[in-house]
């Protein structure tokens, strides 16, 4: 816990002293792999942590980044707008959460799949609102610096892998993995178990929301296949299966991965970090199920994933 | 209101049945996998497209007609989804249904993007059936290629449902469907039974991909829009319930047609969404089938 | 399957601790994280693992930074995938052709040029990101727009942003010059003109009832909103809307609705994909207006060489032929058949004359000096192979005019205006039952 502790600080302080370092473009490359962290960890905290795999966090992605977008044009400061795009998209997972977790597995996965459609179809038809097709470009005078988003978007990683961490340490995180394990089980020992999830649920659309204002804000432009985007989906998953779900760091290394690679394709092969990503995951759930962070600890003798090792042992 | 007269809610319903016969092809084979694996194959519509794409190259590069590039395309991707079950999906079956959701994801994205590197985002069309027919005292179009993609559809459907019905095959998927270890004391090569029932479902696809071709343009992206759809499809008319998949295919049709005539187009793309969350909202087995999903 | 059903010993045991804390209030956290693993401190490997990831991506990016300064470096973005890829492919053809000739000429401020361009498959937020890197990874000197209204929406931004001057051909919205931005400088005409010609063609011809389609992004919808205006101010009836999101719409449906309607013109905000399935399927359906006119699409050779003959007597709108007298227009198309095999379409010579003016604004500025090339693109007037090249105080094109054309006989006219027309207009559209 200490070396977590100092290790998270470590980078942390890094983190903060990099636009000190940095041109505009790494700064960007930086701000983007924060993102990243970001939205990685609130999946996790969803996802990684109960086993409802949504494929639709980006629908809380998207909602911020218009109700960031939308604020800020209609006059409301960088920040404020930050925090009500939190706050919608919290108080929608609510009602979201409470119709969509009753359902289990693929039909929590697929149903959440739908819901991020549903969210772009509204940003394209509600075009009085939104503008629709053509997007929200925001005049630059309008705009916080650079360095103002990057170290917003700094917060939010460090927020939501604060989050797990702490979440990992307490009776909820148990709660959460037990869900994971065995729902019914864990409900029949007294587990609230929906309002566990509920709460896991809302929880981690608050830095989607946020994260989506602050993406608004960095890139300036938004329109719904942007933001309600399905790559940022299979991005998400793919990053925190990559380093290994329900754990710290697991996420941060795969973003940092998976961020690497991208960074050295996207402009010219944009295709092509896709599709690699799409073969890291198929190899890694085959081969890698607990990710590879899992790989690192079992170098270490008995330890950590024990847990899910013996359980997947079990269930074959 | 002018849109109320009977040619006009006539032309519409029989565009929304051809459309929907589509549909149900490719819906109807996307259920036949989950109900005899338990794996709901994300990466269908990228095979629906392989084969849109595969009459697209016979007919840009020999000039094969769209209906003898059917059968080529079906046997091309019945091989294909055969190796793909040898390979890939059969290391999944029977592991929890999101590992499966996870794996298939990772392949369709794979697909899509090999597809997109190899062919590029271009929208393609296949030129053949072109134009249609007029029954003039109705004051009805009949257009060539919907007409046949959905006669071909409703055939290719019927003849999978008989195949499962009568023939030996047929049965054993059946068995293995119901109970794959009962199946398997009765002697029946469960994993052959797989190979060919994943197979199957691919040449499905494939065909539905060959007709595709002759109605709308397509590109490699376009098979997201439609394995939405079908999941639209098979969560309204039950997960695994083959006849239910043909009527959900039918049903979303239509109500596309509909939408489509009396809102707009735009409304008309996002009913497969709102009808996908709303059932499993509702009703979380589908029309027809039994509750095990809550 | 089974393993949701079954309970596993370690699943137990996690339960275990559950009801032992509930029960006894003894389980230390301590050792409920032994038991779990979760709170484990990292080993050194770990961390060995993370800095060296850090550090490789780090190297990654510090890499794309490298380049050769004695060349001055053109960035664009251009769509060459997705759905307007084929004008892109036409717009790149003719910032290529630019740049060669300008090399041949002996260069820019005597230094040779260089284009540096990426696909932004057609999409807007690519396309802003693109330009993000042109300006801060790849450090252009000059920047040429990317191709349509909604791209160039999203990618102006960026450039505004860095307060870059960007000369912007292949983008007709007046929405962009509507923001109050300094460094967007259009060359072609502004959407709210596009379909005049032809809607005053038909109240002319008596024509009462119009019917609008068109596609849900910038430019269609600057186009859509002038046809109402002007439908409006000449006294006629818009019979129809209806607009649609995707260039592969299935306008099926659509048809039917139309035909209950009976216009007697139809208009379309519209690119060359939706434009050419909305005729083929016209023809299906038998839809039969008087005048049948598109933004974009019967403007370019590719509408011709989909549709064949049942392109004939479709209207629409072009900024260019190689009819028009315009200094250098027939040897510039002479050149580019020869070396693309194919006859350049208005984008190419947008792309082209887009080169041109941003060659004249640096020569004009002397310098590559960001203030210096704003002011001198401000104030310029010339006449490119394109046009006329004269912008108001917001960079909007206002000194080039439009034209109308048609397909008669399988190949495009210029049928309006009247001084530039090479063919009279062929007036009503033909039936199809009759072709």
């Amino acid at each position: 816990m200490r070396l977590d502790l100092s290790l998270g600080l470590i980078l942390v302080l890094l983190a903060a002293l990099a636009p000190v370092a940095t041109n505009d473009y790494q700064l960007s490359f930086l701000l983007q792999l924060l993102l990243m962290v970001a939205l990685a960890q609130s999946w996790n905290l969803i996802s990684g942590m109960t086993g409802y795999v949504s494929f639709g966090h980006a629908v809380f992605f998207g909602v911020g980044a218009y109700t960031g977008a939308l604020l800020l044009v209609a006059g409301h400061s960088w920040w404020a707008a930050v925090g009500w795009a939190a706050l919608i998209a919290t108080a929608l997972a609510l009602p979201i959460g409470l119709l969509t977790l009753r359902l289990h597995g693929p039909y929590f996965a697929i149903a959440m799949l739908g819901l991020n459609e549903v969210g772009r179809t509204v940003a394209t038809l509600w075009v009085d609102l939104t503008e629709g097709g053509d997007g929200i470009a925001l005049s630059p005078a309008l705009l916080p610096a650079l360095e103002t988003n990057y170290y917003a978007t700094l917060f939010l990683a460090v927020l939501a892998t604060l989050a797990i961490g702490v979440v990992l340490g307490t009776r909820f995180g148990l709660e959460l993995q037990a869900i994971r394990e065995d729902e019914g089980a864990a409900e029949m020992v007294g587990v609230n178990t929906t309002r566990d999830k509920v709460i896991a649920f809302a929880a981690s659309a608050v830095i989607p929301g946020a994260a989506g204002a602050v993406y608004a804000y960095y890139t300036s432009f938004i329109d719904p296949l942007s933001v309600f985007l399905p790559a940022l989906n299979i991005q998400m998953v793919a990053m925190v299966l990559l380093g290994g779900r329900g754990t710290l760091w697991g996420p941060v290394i795969g973003v940092v991965i998976v961020m690497s690679v991208r960074e050295l394709t996207w402009a010219e092969f944009p295709t092509l970090h896709l599709a690699l990503l799409g073969a890291l995951m198929i190899l890694v759930i085959l081969f890698l199920p607990e990710g590879i962070l899992s790989v690192l600890r079992k170098r270490r003798g008995p330890g950590s994933t024990r847990l899910a090792e013996e359980c997947r042992q079990q269930g074959e | 209101m002018d849109l109320l007269q009977p040619a006009i809610l006539l032309q519409l319903a029989i565009g929304g049945l051809l459309a929907g016969a589509l549909y149900a092809l490719l819906a109807s084979g996307l259920n036949l996998v989950f109900g005899v694996m338990r794996v709901i194959n994300l990466a269908h519509g990228e095979l629906m497209i392989a084969g849109a794409f595969l009459a697209w190259l016979l007919y840009s590069l020999l000039g094969l007609h769209p209906l003898l590039a059917l059968p080529v395309a079906m046997v091309v991707l019945y091989i294909l989804g055969f190796y793909l079950q040898r390979l890939l999906i059969e290391r999944i079956v029977g592991r929890d249904e999101l590992t499966s959701l996870l794996v298939t994801y990772g392949l369709s994205i794979i697909l899509m993007n090999v597809g997109l590197l190899v062919f590029s985002a271009d929208f393609r069309a296949v030129p053949a059936l072109q134009g249609a027919v007029y029954l003039e005292d109705l004051d009805l179009v009949l257009s060539k290629p919907r007409a046949v993609a959905g006669i071909v559809s409703i055939v290719l459907t019927a003849g999978v449902y008989w195949f499962l019905k009568h023939s030996r095959t047929g049965k054993a998927i059946r068995a293995v469907s119901e109970h794959a270890e009962v199946a398997m004391i009765c002697g029946i090569d469960v994993t052959r039974i797989r190979m060919v029932t994943f197979g199957l479902a691919a040449a499905m696809a494939g065909a539905a991909g060959v007709m595709l071709t002759t109605i709308y343009s397509f590109s490699p992206e376009t098979g997201a829009d439609f394995v939405l759809k079908c999941f639209a499809i098979i969560v309204i008319g039950g997960m695994g319930n083959f006849v239910g998949a043909l009527l959900g295919g039918l049903l979303l049709g239509l109500a596309e047609a509909f939408v489509s005539g009396f809102l707009s187009t735009q409304w008309a793309e996002a009913v497969a969404y709102l009808l996908l969350v709303l059932v499993l909202i509702l009703r979380p087995a589908g029309l027809l089938g039994k509750a095990d999903a809550a | 399957m089974q393993n949701c059903y079954r309970p596993s010993r370690a699943t137990w045991k996690t339960i275990g601790i559950l009801v032992g804390e509930k029960q006894m209030h003894k389980v230390s956290r301590s050792e409920q994280q032994l038991e779990m693993g979760w709170g484990k401190p990292m080993s050194r490997g770990l961390l060995r693992i993370v800095i060296t990831a850090l550090i490789v991506a780090s190297a990654c990016f510090a890499s794309t930074l490298a380049s050769a300064k004695d060349e001055i470096l053109v960035g664009a973005s251009v769509a060459l995938t997705g759905k307007y890829s084929r004008t892109g492919q036409e717009q790149l053809n003719g910032y290529n052709m630019w740049v060669d000739e300008v090399n041949a000429r002996g260069g820019l401020l005597d230094r040779k040029v260089k284009l540096i361009h990426y696909d932004d498959e057609s999409k807007p937020d690519t396309g802003a990101k693109l330009y993000e890197k042109l300006i801060t990874g790849d450090k252009v000197d000059l920047l040429l727009g990317p191709y349509s209204s909604g791209v160039t929406l999203a990618a102006s931004t960026t450039a505004e942003k860095h307060n870059f001057p960007m000369v912007s051909p292949g983008a007709a919205s007046s929405k962009i010059w509507a923001r109050g931005y300094k460094n967007v400088f259009g060359l072609y005409t502004p959407a709210e003109i596009y379909m005049d010609q032809i809607l005053e063609l038909a109240q002319a011809k008596g024509l009462k009832k119009v019917a609008l389609i068109h596609e849900d992004t910038a430019f269609p919808r600057d186009v859509a909103k002038a046809v109402k205006a002007k439908v409006a101010a000449l006294g006629m009836e818009l019979v129809f809307e209806e607009k649609y999101s995707k260039a592969s719409t299935d306008f099926a449906a659509m048809l039917v609705k139309l035909k209950a309607k009976s216009p007697q013109v139809i208009v379309g905000g519209s690119y060359l994909p939706d434009s050419t399935a909305f005729v083929r399927q016209a023809k299906e359906y038998r839809f039969n207006p008087k005048i049948m006119a598109f933004a974009v699409g019967p403007g370019l050779p590719d509408f011709g060489a989909n549709l064949g003959s049942d392109a004939e007597g479709v209207m629409g709108n072009t900024q260019w032929e190689a009819s028009l007298k315009l200094p250098g227009a027939k040897a510039f198309a002479e050149r580019y058949e020869q070396r693309f095999g194919q006859a350049p379409g208005y984008h190419a010579a947008g792309g082209y004359g887009g080169g041109q003016v941003l060659e004249a604004a640096v020569n004009k500025a002397g310098s590559l000096d960001k203030d210096a090339l704003r002011k001198a693109l401000s104030a310029l007037e010339i006449t490119t192979i394109f046009g006329r090249y004269q912008v108001d105080a917001t960079g909007k094109q206002v000194g080039k005019p439009g034209y109308t054309i048609q397909w008669i006989g399988g190949e495009r006219h210029i049928v309006l205006p009247q001084e530039n027309s090479t063919h009279a207009v062929v007036y009503p559209f033909k039936p199809w039952k009759g072709r």
